[in-house]
């Protein structure tokens, strides 16, 4: 695949963050989040031709079933189960929130984040990029008053970090993708369970009403 | 061998456990895992202390300080699953929780535990990620234990902030991995290559990954202010699991952000380090202090103070030399005097039902074994004189007045802040008096037993140090003074 072709992957990857800031849907954001895990995917397929390591194969496999089928059918299933087609608000409002975009898209760029992003020099651009997503995706973390979508924020956070792995030339490492496998069955795991729990307790995925422990 | 053998019996266990319909075959169960693994790791730790670091199979390996470590976690485990029983079964007597939840309690206990013991001996620092996860996975579940809102929030909170700060955790470890020109030995990224491969590592990437690191192995730690899930999930945990996080997870996550300190002392030098250190450790203690003054909760109090303990450590591991020594000593001493105050804070949470400090009224004529081990942990923790950690934070801040007084001097301003807040508190609880009666009693002698074992276990090791245990502690000193 061509150095344009993987720009435009991660400009999707990027996007598709940038998209979950501003759409009230759940729905929605859950096939943002497929389409951002369908990128790794194709990330990944990129790096196995290139490298032929076998360990990245089934990375291509394990992240397609997981994370493009499985998961965002699972999140399907929770919003149809308690009746969640809109998310709660943001912390931020709309234009603030893309003003902060703006402004982590800039810093990601700047002469500051050089040493990361000039790891492999042909890579800069896309290294930007992704750590660029990597900004989006922890500021999608704070700014989201939900649960469901704190946790498809800590997915796409993931992402974000495969991605810089995969073109900072880390990937080949199996103990990095056990790693990765790990982590996403331990979310797969926490959202099975929280999210349910915290809507029975309390009525809704909105974590601002989680106020009993204060000092 | 004997790490193979460790995580081979906790794994086995928690099959079995998870098999078993049996109560007391559970209970069983736990407390012989706990008790082989904790024998298993002092076994270990006098084989490192005569042989030094231990490897087996590239892919486990324990130094010095990791050999501390494990028989911190050994100890407080057994000591966990021993009062836990009692504790479970007052709970159960109580009717607050039936047989399912103490099966859930013992499988997920024992997975804590193997989560950290892998953390510890695990070669490559992704393995270490992949433990310390997995003990966010376990304690999750342990901190919303009991079901309720307020637990479910406490847990909510942990795994959120504790995971966002393990990611980028794991990001910063992945630019260390940039060090290793082509990642060799099958794709194997050991302590050992990294540590090797330090001067290859660019100074501006290595800077950014320990900052990465230190945020996210720091939440586990509990600096300032990525702390804020500490008060939520000790007040929320059942009081055994307080022990655990605080006496036996702290140093665990400290022992990970130490080796990525000393990679990134090999390769630009200790003082980058070191000033982070001094931040975090010095606003942590500052934070915990400020806010001990007005504690309304004792089990909140104690995430707390252990806070405040880290930063401590963090001082001491900042200051260097005898700093180190201090630190370690410290280490020690903390662990051991929080399971004394986590096990006592569940003793009077029995009592009482409400974990309020202003709802504690009398405790020393009610329980007065309990309360005597709360005070004396209060003056222990907070380094009164002979007691050990009084003599870990001379060391400490002795090492740090002649090479930095202004941090010393502002550390020991909110040490004596946080003791006079405890005293505050401690005072209320213990001597003021209430028109209310409570029937005085113990209850099971298995729950002060454990507590008392500790104590003594302090006060002897406040004068006296085994040989093996200073070697080791001697060790740990040289490997990580960089200058």
């Amino acid at each position: 695949m061509s150095i344009p072709f993987l720009q435009f992957l991660v400009g999707v990857l990027f996007l598709t963050l940038v998209f979950n800031h501003l759409t009230k849907k759940n729905f929605l954001s859950v096939v943002a989040f497929s389409v951002q895990s369908f990128v790794v995917t194709l990330v990944f397929l990129h790096s196995f031709l290139e490298t032929g390591n076998i360990y990245i194969f089934f990375m291509v496999v394990f992240t397609f079933i997981v994370k493009v089928i499985l998961a965002p059918m699972f999140f399907v299933r929770l919003i149809n189960r308690y009746h969640l087609p809109f998310s709660v608000s943001t912390y931020l409002s709309m234009p603030i929130t893309l003003i902060v975009i703006a402004v982590l898209t800039f810093m990601a760029h700047s002469q500051k984040f050089v040493p990361l992003t000039n790891i492999v020099p042909p890579h800069q651009i896309i290294l930007s990029l992704a750590l660029a997503s990597i900004f989006v995706s922890l500021f999608l973390i704070v700014n989201r008053k939900e649960a469901l979508s704190q946790i498809i924020s800590i997915l796409s956070l993931e992402n974000s970090i495969v991605v810089f792995a995969i073109f900072a030339g880390l990937e080949q490492s199996p103990s990095l993708q056990i790693g990765i496998i790990f982590n996403i069955f331990v979310w797969i795991m926490i959202a099975t369970v929280f999210v349910s729990m915290i809507y029975k307790h309390f009525g809704s995925g909105d974590v601002t009403s989680m106020n009993n422990l204060k000092d | 061998m004997s790490i193979l053998l460790l995580i081979s019996i906790l794994l086995a266990s928690v099959i079995s456990m998870i098999i078993t319909k049996k109560r007391f075959v559970i209970e069983t169960l736990s407390l012989i895992t706990s008790s082989i693994t904790c024998i298993t790791a002092f076994l270990t730790a006098l084989q490192v202390s005569s042989v030094g670091t231990l490897t087996f199979f590239t892919f486990f390996s324990v130094d010095a300080l990791g050999a501390i470590v494990l028989m911190i976690i050994g100890s407080i485990g057994l000591a966990t699953t021993i009062y836990s029983i009692a504790y479970l079964r007052e709970e159960t007597k109580k009717q607050i929780i039936g047989f399912t939840r103490v099966k859930q309690y013992f499988v997920l206990l024992q997975i804590f535990l193997f989560a950290m013991y892998l953390a510890i001996t695990a070669g490559s620092p992704i393995f270490a990620w992949i433990a310390i996860e997995a003990t966010t996975l376990s304690t999750a579940f342990l901190i919303s234990f009991y079901n309720k809102p307020s637990a479910i929030e406490g847990a909510w909170k942990y795994l959120i902030i504790n995971s966002v700060g393990l990611l980028l955790g794991f990001f910063g470890t992945l630019l260390y991995f940039t060090a290793v020109a082509s990642i060799g030995e099958g794709g194997f990224v050991s302590w050992q290559t990294l540590r090797d491969n330090a001067g290859n590592l660019s100074p501006l990437i290595a800077k950014i990954a320990f900052v990465f690191v230190l945020i996210g192995y720091g939440t586990k730690v509990g600096f300032a202010p990525m702390h804020t899930w500490k008060p939520d999930a000790y007040s929320k945990a059942p009081a055994p699991l307080g022990a655990l996080l605080s006496g036996a997870l702290l140093p665990v996550a400290f022992f990970v952000l130490l080796k990525f300190k000393m990679i990134t002392d090999l390769s630009i030098g200790s003082s980058f380090s070191q000033t982070l250190f001094f931040v975090f450790g010095l606003f942590s203690i500052a934070v915990a202090s400020l806010i001990m003054f007005n504690a309304r909760n004792y089990k909140r109090l104690l995430a707390y103070s252990s806070i405040e303990n880290a930063g401590i450590m963090a001082l001491g591991f900042g200051f260097g030399g005898l700093g180190i020594f201090g630190a370690v000593l410290h280490m020690i001493y903390h662990s051991a005097v929080k399971v004394v105050m986590f096990f006592s804070a569940g003793n009077i949470l029995l009592k009482y039902s409400t974990a309020k400090i202003c709802n504690i009224k009398n405790a020393l004529k009610v329980i007065p074994t309990t309360s005597v081990l709360f005070i004396l942990g209060f003056l222990i923790v907070t380094g009164t004189p002979p007691f050990g950690i009084f003599f870990s934070k001379i060391y400490i801040l002795g090492t740090g007045i002649k090479m930095y007084p202004l941090i010393s001097f502002v550390a020991m301003f909110f040490m004596t802040m946080v003791f006079i807040g405890f005293l505050r508190h401690v005072t209320q609880m213990f001597l003021s008096r209430s028109s209310e009666t409570q029937e005085p009693g113990e209850g099971n002698v298995w729950l002060v037993i454990p507590p008392i074992f500790f104590l003594l276990l302090i006060i002897l090791l406040s004068f006296s140090i085994p040989p093996f245990l200073e070697h080791l502690i001697h060790e740990v000193v040289l490997y990580y003074s960089y200058d």
